[in-house]
């Protein structure tokens, strides 16, 4: 049934092309972007941690700052140099803690060399306890096993000379 | 306060958290630093804090008037000679008072008693300010390059003082001229990255050749040697020069690789000191490899003035002895030094007059004259470490000494051969690895200085000596 009764039934497949004949030869194929050496291994099969909807809700909800212009990358270095100088302080604070008592103990007495030299006993007591002084105390022992080393026919070190 | 001492370490930590929680305010940034510079100075001595002052400010005057002259056709400013002269003489005046006093009134009574005049001269105990060579030349090159237009008279007095006071460089350099410093007292100066793990490595660096290399060399081989050199072999006698010449080095250059890094991390650049000088092949590569700041103020300030190289060759050699005289009279008041400047000068007069017969053929394998170079200098060390000529006669005649080796352990002559071995590293080593480390987080860095810093500390003796160039 059709809408118009009066037009001829429509073939279900029309012989004749419904598009213009070609005029001339057809263009060839542009080239194929399909790598003869290409393994299919090769492509990347990872999938991101983070889904891509989720990952565009992010970026939506929290929008990266603009690129840090020029004040803005010193201060970040200046943070990064001084986290830096922090963390070696620290290390060496907990690691190196016998320099500290070695050096009250040259200075002067006085008020605040005693005060540190107190403080720098407890602080030594309590690393030693967990075993941070080993590290420092291991070099010290190769270094003077290394001092007590002597030529054939030198006199050998005496004990606490090195 | 000597750099690697924990008492400079706090004071250190200090200013760096202070100077930078200050970086709004330029003028405020740098004003605190002068003030920790001359409380850094005044651990020596107090008092020499206000001839640090006058010295600085007499610099500033003489060259705001210098600036104030009109120029000529040719950028030459027109009636400064005698202002020049003046801040010259005012400089020199001062170097000459504290340094060379004694020396010359001694020299000079001996000189009338032999003439049959004797004299009670005037003999005071002049105290010497640590590092008073180091800033009277900073100020002759700052009122000599206004004159020349190298560099613009400073905007300030406060930058004076800092430029002659700033705590790295003030007690033994390097000698940063004002064309390098005060550009970068113009504004809040920028720290970066490879700026801060370039500092640290070269703190790092130079602990580890000053606490380790030159006092383990010092203590145990040098110091006794040469305080005796007659009772010791010639083999413990070559040791000690060898030793010496490492000790030195070692000393000296971790001194400058401290500043260096020190002033980095407060965001200043201060020029290279030192570039492997033992490597060099001729004494002429030798001294633009040595104390560079030196090396480059003597030929620019003294050897060019004197005409330099430009009226013929043997003009150039006078002026290059002239040079290398003085330039060891500006090391200390003994003869030994004057004797010392005089042997690096002649060598170079050598290498002039052969190259003059040679041209530019190589007429020395670069090994052996790297050989002859480096034993050369030797010979200059043991008249500049020992105390007279007699004790230098006394260390040369020893070195034909037969006898057992006492003093030189398998040890000593690891850091000996180590001491020589580092010139042959890469030759910007330091830089190399704080680019290759410029995109490790924070943690890693300190990881691995504090490693660094903690090995040093294990095995350095206790106490530390002096710089050696604290003395001049």
């Amino acid at each position: 049934m059709t809408d118009h009764p009066e037009d001829p039934p429509v073939e279900p497949f029309p012989a004749a092309s419904p598009f213009p004949p070609l005029e001339g030869e057809a263009p060839a194929d542009p080239p194929s972007d399909w790598i003869e050496t290409a393994n299919a291994h090769d492509l990347p099969t990872r999938h991101p941690l983070v889904p891509e909807p989720l990952a565009a809700l992010g970026r939506f909800a929290f929008p990266p700052g603009p690129p840090p212009d020029e004040e803005g990358v010193a201060a970040r270095d200046r943070r990064w140099t001084s986290h830096v100088i922090l963390l070696v302080t620290v290390f060496l604070l907990v690691f190196n803690a016998a320099s500290i008592q070695n050096w009250s103990r040259q200075q002067a007495p006085g008020w605040v060399t005693s005060t540190v030299q107190q403080l720098s006993d407890v602080w030594c007591a309590q690393i030693a306890q967990l075993g941070a002084d080993q590290p420092r105390q291991t070099v010290r022992d190769a270094y003077e096993g290394l001092h007590a080393l002597r030529f054939p026919g030198q006199t050998p070190a005496r004990k606490g000379e090195d | 306060m000597l750099f690697p001492t924990l008492a400079f370490g706090v004071f250190f930590l200090f200013v760096y958290f202070a100077s930078w929680s200050l970086d709004r305010e330029n003028g405020r940034r740098k004003l605190f630093l002068l003030l920790a510079s001359w409380f850094f100075y005044a651990q020596w001595d107090w008092r020499f804090v206000g001839l640090l002052i006058g010295s600085a400010v007499m610099n500033w005057a003489v060259a705001a008037m210098i600036a104030r002259k009109p120029v000529d056709g040719e950028g030459r400013r027109i009636g400064t000679a005698w202002l020049v002269g003046l801040g010259v003489a005012a400089n020199l005046l001062i170097l000459g008072f504290f340094k060379y006093y004694g020396f010359f009134a001694v020299q000079m009574g001996e000189l009338l008693t032999r003439f049959g005049w004797e004299r009670d001269l005037p003999l005071l105990q002049v105290v010497l300010p640590v590092g008073i060579s180091f800033f009277t030349f900073q100020g002759i090159s700052y009122v000599v390059d206004v004159n020349r237009g190298r560099t613009p008279a400073a905007k300030s007095l406060l930058d004076v003082m800092l430029l002659m006071s700033f705590f790295p460089h003030l007690v033994a350099g390097p000698i940063v001229r004002a064309s390098d410093l005060l550009p970068q007292f113009d504004r809040v100066p920028r720290l970066t990255k490879e700026m801060a793990i370039h500092g640290l490595l070269l703190i790092a660096w130079g602990l580890f050749k000053k606490t380790v290399i030159a006092s383990e060399l010092s203590i145990r081989l040098v110091d006794p040697v040469f305080f005796d050199p007659s009772a010791h072999s010639g083999l413990d006698i070559a040791a000690a020069v060898y030793g010496y010449a490492v000790q030195i080095y070692c000393d000296f250059s971790a001194y400058s690789d401290m500043a260096i890094g020190i002033a980095a991390l407060l965001g200043y650049s201060f020029p290279r000191n030192f570039d492997q000088p033992y490597r060099a092949n001729s004494m002429q590569s030798f001294w633009r490899r040595w104390h560079i700041s030196l090396s480059s103020w003597l030929r620019d300030y003294l050897y060019v003035p004197l005409g330099g190289g430009r009226k013929g060759l043997i003009m150039s050699c006078v002026n290059v002895m002239i040079t290398m005289l003085l330039g060891g009279l500006w090391h200390g008041a003994a003869w030994t030094f004057v004797a010392w400047g005089g042997l690096h000068g002649a060598a170079q007069v050598v290498e002039r007059l052969g190259r003059s017969v040679f041209g530019e053929r190589k007429v020395v394998p670069h090994w052996l004259g790297v050989l002859i170079t480096f034993h050369i200098v030797c010979l200059g060390w043991i008249l500049f470490r020992a105390e007279s000529f007699g004790m230098a006669m006394d260390v040369l005649e020893g070195l034909g000494r037969a006898g057992p080796v006492l003093l030189t352990t398998p040890f000593l002559l690891l850091l000996i051969v180590g001491g020589l071995a580092m010139h042959w590293l890469p030759p910007r080593m330091i830089e190399g690895v704080a680019e290759r480390l410029k995109p490790a987080p924070a943690l890693t860095v300190a990881v691995l200085i504090g490693v660094a810093i903690l090995l040093v500390e294990a095995v350095r003796p206790d106490g530390v000596a002096p710089f050696i160039y604290f003395q001049f």
